[in-house]
């Protein structure tokens, strides 16, 4: 548009051209400043933790001091990373990232591996196995974890790794995802790979697999948050620190009559910063994965 | 090695003769093998949630506790349900999250909104922005709850310094969480703040799929900025807005996490939710029939939701 109007009448543009860039530079200062005030509970998250007294944290709070630190220190954090104390978040973090690794590694293959046969194999009956798994994907988490804790209870499984690794690794929501992703490759790639005599898992391996990261990367970043921020079930199924992830960890630090907000605060700090990190490297598959999530609604 | 091991393809019939030879023992093979990829994925998802899933209906109509007790589980029929449906903490609890979903729907969606339709400017840095405005959505609802409470706190937080400044001191000190008016609208911000960004990249997918053709034709027919959104952008969202209210009703039910932590459902009940209802059944009192019931009323009603969007969005298409 702006190129039309400069082609026709240019001493008009120069004119026009100064409130214009004006605008823009409010237009980008506005959001600059709304972006700022929305993320800023994020950012007096760490500088609190980076206070090491409990009561000065709280005071700062009410006014501008909340957004700076005199003297910056990283006791908090030193203090929270033994694993001996009231609370181990050092061990509490280890525990999260083991089953964070363990659940989207063997989430990212099981799901896909599944997909890939509803998708292209020639098993009977995967038309039904399909939609069984669409019909369970409407049954939410929360209305099945009483029984399960029952029932992990009496496998033996309760206070676990396995207990948090294993129910949550196979998902019909991501076999669905991937399977979308499968059925879209033209029928071609299959067939070269047939006439090879490639066996299923070849084909899935070497030919599916390098094809569909965008996918993979979707699922992993999506089951990634999901396993990471989960809360209600290893509330429920760990009982001591052995296998607590760091969830839990830091919501038990309420409740008591006094919190110790810097201890609180660092651990928040060390359970955003993994996530932190991924996401700066990922951002725009952050992103777009969440949107294919949705759309699939 | 496939390849190595096929006997001369240029005899009678080649590209038969090959197919068959190798396809007999691979079909069998074959299956076996997609059998094996197939199962895993699907044993899985049998006992952790198939199982646990149907077995929640059986439980429900007995007395079973979370910890077995020395006396035989017996079976009640549906004294659990009446039980529930009788219990004033039950309607309670389904009324708060009734009140929940309708305050925060208007605040994180409108919210959503509103950054979305700034994003989807012409703006310097906008993937930064957006990348920046998402922030809290991957944010665990743990550390949200660390922040949100300092900034709560009573009486000298943020909040109430900033209240405390716009009335010129004539509103008190409010305390967000302690107080049964104020603990509800309180976790609704923060329940806000934490999951719009989800929806705000709902919304920016929606905009970018309007027809840059509408605006010309509105700009042409005189249409102001205000016109344009309620007339172009509001109707073309249409899809974008079923989906994004049906997606957070069903996530506002579920809610617990920030309950759990910051309230415990108090003060006097304002925030008891149905999953927190649930969590004190059945595992706080052990009373796992109970629970299972209330499992149940809640997989209904997310069923209901969801068939309701699917019903509208077949109508709309």
């Amino acid at each position: 548009m702006s190129t039309v109007t400069s082609a026709s009448a240019p001493a008009h543009v120069a004119k026009l051209s100064e409130p214009r860039d004006i605008g823009a530079i409010v237009k980008f200062v506005a959001v600059l400043i709304i972006a700022l005030v929305v993320i800023s509970p994020l950012f007096l998250l760490f500088v609190a933790s980076l206070k090491t007294d409990r009561f000065e944290i709280l005071a700062d709070m009410g006014s501008f001091r909340a957004f700076w630190v005199s003297d910056p220190s990283l006791q908090n954090f030193a203090d929270i990373a033994t694993f001996s104390g009231a609370l181990p978040f050092g061990r509490y973090l280890v525990n999260s990232l083991i089953i964070l690794f363990c659940t989207v590694l063997g989430g990212v293959f099981l799901n896909s591996m599944a997909a890939f046969v509803l998708a292209w194999g020639r098993l009977p009956g995967r038309a039904v196995v399909l939609t069984g798994l669409i019909g369970l994907y409407i049954v939410p988490q929360e209305s099945i974890v009483l029984p399960l804790l029952s029932l992990v209870n009496k496998a033996g499984l309760g206070d676990s790794f396995a207990a948090q690794i294993l129910p949550w690794m196979a998902s019909p929501l991501y076999i669905f995802l991937i399977y979308q992703f499968f059925i879209q490759v033209p029928r071609d790639v299959y067939d070269a790979a047939t006439v090879d005599g490639a066996s299923p898992f070849r084909i899935y391996w070497s030919v599916f697999l390098p094809l569909s990261l965008p996918v993979l990367a979707t699922v992993a970043i999506l089951l990634g948050i999901e396993t990471w921020n989960q809360y209600l079930w290893p509330l429920m199924v760990t009982q001591t620190d052995r296998a607590r992830p760091i969830s839990v960890g830091i919501a038990s630090f309420f409740g008591h009559d006094s919190v110790y907000w810097n201890s609180a605060m660092a651990a928040s700090v060390m359970m955003m910063v993994p996530v932190l990190i991924f996401y700066l490297a990922f951002q725009k598959w952050f992103v777009s994965s969440f949107i294919s999530s949705a759309v699939k609604g | 090695m496939s390849s190595q091991a096929s006997p001369m393809p240029s005899q009678a019939s080649p590209g038969s003769g090959r197919a068959a030879y190798r396809r007999k023992p691979l079909i069998w093979g074959g299956k076996l093998q997609e059998l094996g990829m197939l199962l895993p994925a699907c044993i899985l998802i049998t006992i952790f949630l198939l199982v646990p899933f149907l077995s929640s209906f059986e439980i429900a109509l007995t007395n079973q506790r979370l910890i077995p007790r020395p006396v035989p589980v017996r079976f009640v029929g549906l004294d659990n349900f009446t039980r529930i449906l009788t219990d004033p903490g039950f309607w309670t609890a389904l009324w708060n999250v009734t009140r929940f979903t309708i305050m925060v729907l208007p605040v994180q969606c409108g919210f959503a909104l509103a950054i979305a339709l700034l994003l989807n400017q012409k703006l310097p840095y906008r993937n930064f922005f957006r990348g920046l405005f998402f922030l809290p959505a991957i944010t665990s609802m743990v550390v949200v709850c660390v922040i949100w409470s300092t900034l709560f706190q009573y009486p000298t937080g943020p909040f109430n310094q900033i209240v405390g400044f716009l009335s010129f001191g004539l509103v008190g000190p409010i305390d967000w969480l302690g107080d049964p008016n104020w603990a509800m609208p309180s976790i609704v911000l923060l329940s806000a703040w934490q999951a719009y960004g989800f929806q705000m990249i709902v919304y920016l997918a929606g905009l970018q799929n309007i027809p840059e053709t509408l605006y010309e034709a509105a700009e042409l027919d005189g249409a102001n900025r205000w016109q344009r959104f309620w007339h172009v952008t509001m109707p073309s969202l249409r899809q974008t807005h079923i989906f994004v209210l049906i997606i957070t009703t069903i996530q506002a039910f579920k809610l617990f996490t920030q309950v759990n932590i910051l309230t415990q459902g108090g003060p006097r009940g304002t925030t008891d939710t149905l999953v927190h209802y649930m969590f004190t059944a059945g595992f706080v009192d052990q009373r796992l029939g109970l629970a299972s019931a209330v499992a149940i009323l809640l997989f209904l009603i997310v069923l209901v939701v969801s068939l309701v969007q699917r019903f509208v969005v077949r109508d709309r298409r």
